[in-house]
């Protein structure tokens, strides 16, 4: 298969994609061979027997599946603080992160008239947050100049913005919600209506407490935009693909994704619709290192195939002898 | 309440009555609880066998002795709520002692994972007379209307939040009720050498009750790496096995992990109804083991990063300095006056 093509073919069936990808997978990739050896799962038989990596293995090893012994000079790190261990994702063909990045956004919005600008405190510290190269990517393939990274903990100038609405182009924010507030806090400015703001969940600075539907109150209110203009992105350094969801709190995937809810208690299965679990992944524009990932986000999945993300599955409480009211 | 002296005297009576083997109530309790297959016969007859060893020792007066249980200091008419766990066998016989001791009002919402044991002893106690016990029920809505002064209950942080919203709606307890919270979840262990009593004693605080309660011990440190000490390790899990079965068989998240770690290539050992792996993260997954190879600054830095989530570090040969230790032998036979998460049940429940 050539990859950076089949992989957003849709004339070719997600079943086969996926199959596709899973054969090369178990074949150059040792770490997801042995643990799918170790399931007993030896090839593809359908997409729900496929076994889900736990996402950790990013932190503990090298997922790579690649013929070549070489590791690839790009690669992605989750933030963390110090003492934490964090997860590392090579890319051998960055193409297929600019391809996926680039029809994500076209499958969801109409990527050809936007300007982006980023505003990512937090993540500037990190020389190889994914995100950061997401968000260059956009801006790069933007036309017009106008895209850009905006100074972090600077006001913004409504001269600048007045002239993304003279373009005829749509302005969109693209940041973690809470510096987002907080370049609101320092900027006296008005947006032009049709703005859209595209948090990416990030907490990552600030310390603060607040439900998702506060945040996109408050959003909302200081953009003064509809909410169906804010929007919100769930991705993360372990995958190559994003779900993105607009004007509440469900997500949606591009064609080559696939998200189910997992049972924690036996991840190779899928719950049925309504079920909080976690949140597995196939994203076969992980291709070169693993597809098939269970990550530790709790989620739900409504009757559409949409999901939410519920936050982490906090598996500290498991143990002891805690009182459950409902489950004692 | 009569004097303090004949009010424990009272309660140490019926424990002792309640625990001899002709008592017919208890028997009753095992035999519906083994059937129901809520704990097994073996760890029942352990926790049992454990208590009344204790009693036996004398150790209900010295505890009401320890925590100067007197005229002037005790809970007399103070309402305690105990939410007991249900975890292992008899795990809220404690607070329920604890708490009449005290002199307090006992109401005791009993776990439906353990409706039958502790039943039969706070019948025994309603029997001899004890009159500060009250009321008990494994439903809370039996509760409503309480007013307690204080709740007794084991428990995460989180799950806070949701059992005060219930015990409100229930007006189960007031604005000014005090809780009283453990949220201890497992134990530690430093293994220095292996002879064969410090391993059986080992075994038995990892794998009595499948490893459940914050007693357990569900992360051991020690000099040897797991691979050293694996194969004579499980020779001895057998021998446990063959005298205690494991009750509850974990469910496959534990085959799941078991093919993580090999993906990881993890060091690990399998016993089909247990995991121990080489890993110093939080042990979270029931029926784990966290083997972490190191020295005495190794245990102590896991302790401290682990927080409050550690009940317990056992030792199995000398103190160790700097942390308060207990005997490993000591594990799942805890004094009665033990302290979860560090907390003095009775104490607790008379402080204003």
């Amino acid at each position: 298969m050539n990859w950076k093509i089949d992989i957003f073919d849709q004339a070719i069936s997600f079943e086969e994609r996926v199959a596709e990808v899973f054969q090369y997978q178990y074949q150059h990739n040792s770490v997801y061979k042995t643990f799918c050896d170790a399931l007993g799962v030896k090839r593809f038989t359908s997409i729900d027997s496929i076994p889900l990596l736990p996402i950790e293995a990013f932190k503990e090893t090298k997922v790579l599946s690649t013929p070549s012994a070489q590791l690839p000079e790009l690669y992605f790190q989750s933030s963390g603080t110090s003492g934490m261990t964090r997860s590392t994702h090579y890319i051998a063909d960055e193409e297929i992160y600019r391809a996926s990045i680039l029809n994500g956004m076209r499958e969801f919005f109409e990527l050809d008239n936007l300007v982006i600008w980023g505003y990512t405190p937090g993540y500037a510290e990190n020389p190889h947050s994914s995100l950061i190269w997401m968000i260059q990517c956009l801006i790069d393939q933007e036309k017009t100049a106008q895209s850009k990274f905006l100074p972090l903990y600077t006001p913004l100038v409504q001269k600048d913005i007045d002239e993304v609405a003279k373009s005829g182009k749509q302005l969109m924010i693209f940041g973690a919600a809470f510096g987002l507030l907080d370049l609101l806090e320092i900027s006296n400015v008005q947006f032009p209506s049709n703005t859209l703001i595209m948090e990416t969940g990030g907490m990552k600075t600030f310390k603060r407490s607040m439900s998702k539907e506060e945040l996109h109150q408050k959003l909302c209110e200081g953009f003064d935009v509809r909410s169906d203009q804010i929007c919100s992105e769930y991705g993360m350094s372990e995958l190559l693909s994003q779900s993105y969801s607009k004007g509440d709190l469900w997500f949606q995937a591009p064609h080559w994704k696939q998200v189910s809810v997992r049972n924690p208690e036996n991840p190779l299965e899928t719950l049925p619709k309504g079920e909080e679990g976690l949140i597995g992944v196939m994203d076969l524009a992980n291709v070169h290192s693993c597809s098939y990932l269970l990550t530790g986000d709790k989620g739900v999945m409504d009757q559409s195939g949409r999901f939410q993300v519920l936050g982490r599955w906090n598996t500290q409480n498991l143990r002891g002898c805690n009182f459950l009211i409902d489950q004692d | 309440m009569k004097d303090v002296k004949s009010h424990i005297k009272l309660i140490e009576q019926a424990t002792k009555e309640w625990l001899q083997p002709d008592n017919a109530d208890l028997k009753q309790a095992i035999e519906r609880t083994v059937e129901e297959g809520l704990f097994s016969f073996e760890d029942i007859k352990f926790q049992i066998r454990s208590l009344k060893q204790k009693v036996d020792q004398g150790q209900i007066s010295e505890w009401a002795e320890r925590a100067q249980l007197s005229k002037q200091l005790n809970a007399k008419g103070r309402k305690v709520l105990c939410l007991h766990a249900g975890n292992l066998p008899l795990v809220g016989f404690q607070d329920a002692l604890g708490c009449v001791l005290s002199g307090a009002d006992y109401y005791g919402k009993l776990s439906s994972k353990d409706p039958y044991l502790l039943a039969s002893y706070l019948k025994k106690l309603r029997a001899n007379d004890v009159e500060n016990l009250k009321e008990y029920s494994t439903e809370l809505s039996d509760f409503a209307g309480l007013n307690a002064d204080k709740v007794l209950f084991a428990g995460s942080k989180e799950s806070v939040d949701e059992v005060k919203e219930r015990l409100v709606a229930l007006n189960a307890v007031t604005g000014s009720t005090d809780y009283i919270i453990r949220t201890a979840k497992f134990s530690m262990a430093y293994l220095e050498n292996e002879d064969p009593q410090t391993l059986r004693d080992m075994i038995e605080s990892v794998f009595r009750y499948g490893g459940k309660g914050c007693r357990s011990v569900a992360v051991i440190v020690s000099p040897y790496t797991l691979s050293k000490v694996k194969c004579h390790f499980t020779d001895y899990v057998e021998e446990f096995w063959l005298k205690n079965p494991q009750h509850q068989k974990p469910t496959p998240k534990l085959a799941y992990q078991f093919a993580y770690n090999k993906a990881i290539n993890r060091d690990q050992a399998w016993l089909d109804d247990f995991l121990i792996q080489a890993t110093d993260e939080f042990p979270s997954d029931d029926f784990t083991l966290h083997w972490v190879q190191g020295d005495v600054s190794t245990l102590k830095a896991l302790k401290a990063k682990f927080g409050e989530a550690v009940q317990t570090v056992y030792s199995s040969g000398n103190p160790i300095e700097g942390i308060s230790t207990e005997w490993l032998s000591t594990a799942q036979s805890p004094d009665l006056w033990w302290q979860p998460d560090g907390i003095e049940v009775i104490e607790s429940i008379i402080k204003k």
